[in-house]
């Protein structure tokens, strides 16, 4: 595989703590790699599975979405809705065949840089194994 | 379980016919919710009336769905229960749905008395359309012999495991019965005192007719599931996908006509579910061309997110369809897939909470198989 191939990944991070561990990364100089495309939201539980669906369908290498550890949630019980939504979205796509490893689910809490840098590597390592995502190349979708 | 025995001497129609205008008689309830047949007499509609003229032209039963009943008892009750007592007959499918809205606060089962029946099946509408007279035949034959032909019925129909009792108010009992006989079962307490108020006696024995009806549903288990684990198998991968929804023309009949997506505009007919025009030209660079209309896989994928833990197997969105794709097929292999996830049936029980509204903190078990990666995450930071 071409090694200088570097992954999109369309992070949805929730701000009161992904987003946040992701700062914490970066103002700890922690390293992460540029395949990450973070994006802000209010919670975890504000995104519609349609839009992981959206992001993946419009060639994201990998869509990581990310929130507070359950329990933990700003919202007290939004991560517990978004763990739901996305098992259905994981079924879904095992059910289609297709590439659900391109979906990934993280807790991660306002105090874990070093947490958020390690799925953020662990995870691009992933992807770049499994390539492109195939929806790039499909004109008919 | 109980029942009151019913004489049929006139065709089961006329059953239910008799007993709507013994209900208004009696003012147990105020009016009726029916499928009549079109002045054109090559479809039906729904029909509100307490007009005993009205009902003598009803079905009640139909032989096709239009539209489906969930809707109608929607329009009439969105702004919560009205003060009218109202005696709906459905089928069992939109009984099921009904009690989905009913969850989603879109329908108000109050003052509502869900009739329903055992259920032979409904004809797909272009075939009714097509041929109004051969098809009422058709059903007549079916729903007297209390069989159901699958070359005459909608093809989830031939595969439906809930044609009987669900969460109705009264059901009628049909199937393993003899000829001149039918049930009257009430099944909840607002069916029960609606009978008790006409003076009907429920004390005939069902175990006969539940024997029947646990037999063939039994076999349509079987079958519904090689049958869709056959759909599922033509679906894989994006090729499968891209075959299945290749005709598709975008027109989202499939969701208009789903009694199950109520939202008043749908994402995907919103202006941010279209494609930035400035981006498409870039977009059919990268990958050598873009067809129109796009993201169909999307929209049908996404509908599956979003309603296919409430999807009922009417069938609706196959008889939508323009270009005859089997939506309802593929949409009943995902949701009985993805309501098994939750342990969850749509239409089963109103008292059970849509999976979406409801979480566990120590989740289901698949739930947890399926999210397995950020749950070990988590018990490596504890
Ligand atoms: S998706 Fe199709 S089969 Fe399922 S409830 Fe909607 S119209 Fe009926
Ligand atoms: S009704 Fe048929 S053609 Fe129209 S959007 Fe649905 S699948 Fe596509
Ligand atoms: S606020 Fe972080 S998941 Fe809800």
């Amino acid at each position: 595989m071409d090694k200088g191939f570097t992954p999109r990944i369309t992070a949805l991070l929730c701000q009161w703590c992904s987003y946040t561990g992701a700062d914490l990364a970066g103002t700890s100089r922690l390293q992460y790699p540029t395949s990450i495309i973070a994006m802000k939201v209010m919670c975890s539980s504000r995104v519609d599975p349609v839009l992981l669906l959206k992001a993946y369908l419009s060639g994201s290498g990998g869509v990581l979405l990310a929130g507070c550890h359950p329990g933990d949630c700003h919202y007290e019980v939004g991560n517990y809705h978004t763990r739901r939504r996305f098992a259905i979205l994981k079924a879904i796509f095992d059910t289609l065949g297709l590439e659900s490893a391109r979906l990934k689910l993280s807790w991660i809490s306002a105090s874990e840089g070093p947490k958020f840098a390690q799925v953020a590597n662990e995870y691009t390592d992933e992807i770049k194994k499994m390539g492109e995502n195939p929806s790039k190349k499909k004109m008919f979708l | 379980m109980q029942g009151a025995s019913l004489k049929v001497v006139d065709g089961i129609k006329s059953v239910v016919r008799d007993f709507l205008r013994k209900a208004l008689e009696s003012e147990a309830a105020d009016a009726v919710l029916v499928p009549v047949r079109t002045p054109a007499k090559d479809s039906y509609a729904w029909i509100l009336t307490n007009d005993q003229a009205v009902l003598d032209e009803a079905g009640p039963l139909a032989p096709t769905m239009p539209v489906q009943g969930a809707k109608a008892l929607k329009s009439l009750t969105r702004k919560g229960q009205g003060t009218a007592r109202v005696i709906a007959v459905m089928r069992p499918c939109e009984v099921r749905a009904a009690v989905e809205l009913s969850k989603l606060n879109q329908v108000h089962l109050d003052n509502i008395i869900l009739l329903s029946y055992d259920c032979t099946g409904a004809v797909p509408l272009q075939d009714y359309v097509g041929d109004p007279a051969g098809s009422e035949e058709r059903f007549d034959s079916m729903l007297e012999a209390r069989k159901t032909e699958e070359s005459a019925v909608k093809p989830v129909c031939g595969i439906c495991v809930d044609f009987s009792l669900v969460d109705s108010d009264i059901h009628l009992g049909l199937i393993g019965l003899a000829g001149e006989s039918a049930l009257l079962i009430p099944n909840s307490e607002k069916g029960a005192a609606l009978l008790e108020a006409m003076g009907i006696a429920c004390e005939e024995d069902t175990s006969g007719w539940m024997q029947a009806v646990s037999g063939l549903k039994a076999e349509r288990e079987d079958k519904r599931s090689k049958a869709l684990a056959e759909t599922g198998a033509s679906l894989q991968g994006f090729d499968g996908l891209h075959a299945a929804f290749a005709d598709c023309v975008g027109c989202h009949n499939c969701q208009s006509a789903c009694p199950i997506c109520y939202c008043r505009q749908c994402y995907f007919d919103s202006e941010v579910a279209r494609r930035d025009p400035a981006a498409l030209l870039d977009t059919a660079i990268a990958r050598g061309g873009i067809a129109f209309p796009g993201d169909r896989v999307m929209f049908h994928t996404g509908r599956m997110a979003h309603m296919s833990l409430s999807c009922v197997s009417c069938g609706q969105c196959s008889d939508a369809c323009p270009v005859s794709i089997p939506v309802a097929d593929i949409f009943s292999y995902m949701a009985d897939l993805t309501q098994a996830t939750f342990e969850y049936a749509a239409g089963r029980d109103d008292g059970e909470p849509l999976p979406l509204r409801q979480y566990r903190e120590d989740e289901v078990e698949k739930v947890h198989e399926i999210v397995k990666g950020a749950e070990e995450e988590e018990v490596a930071h504890e």
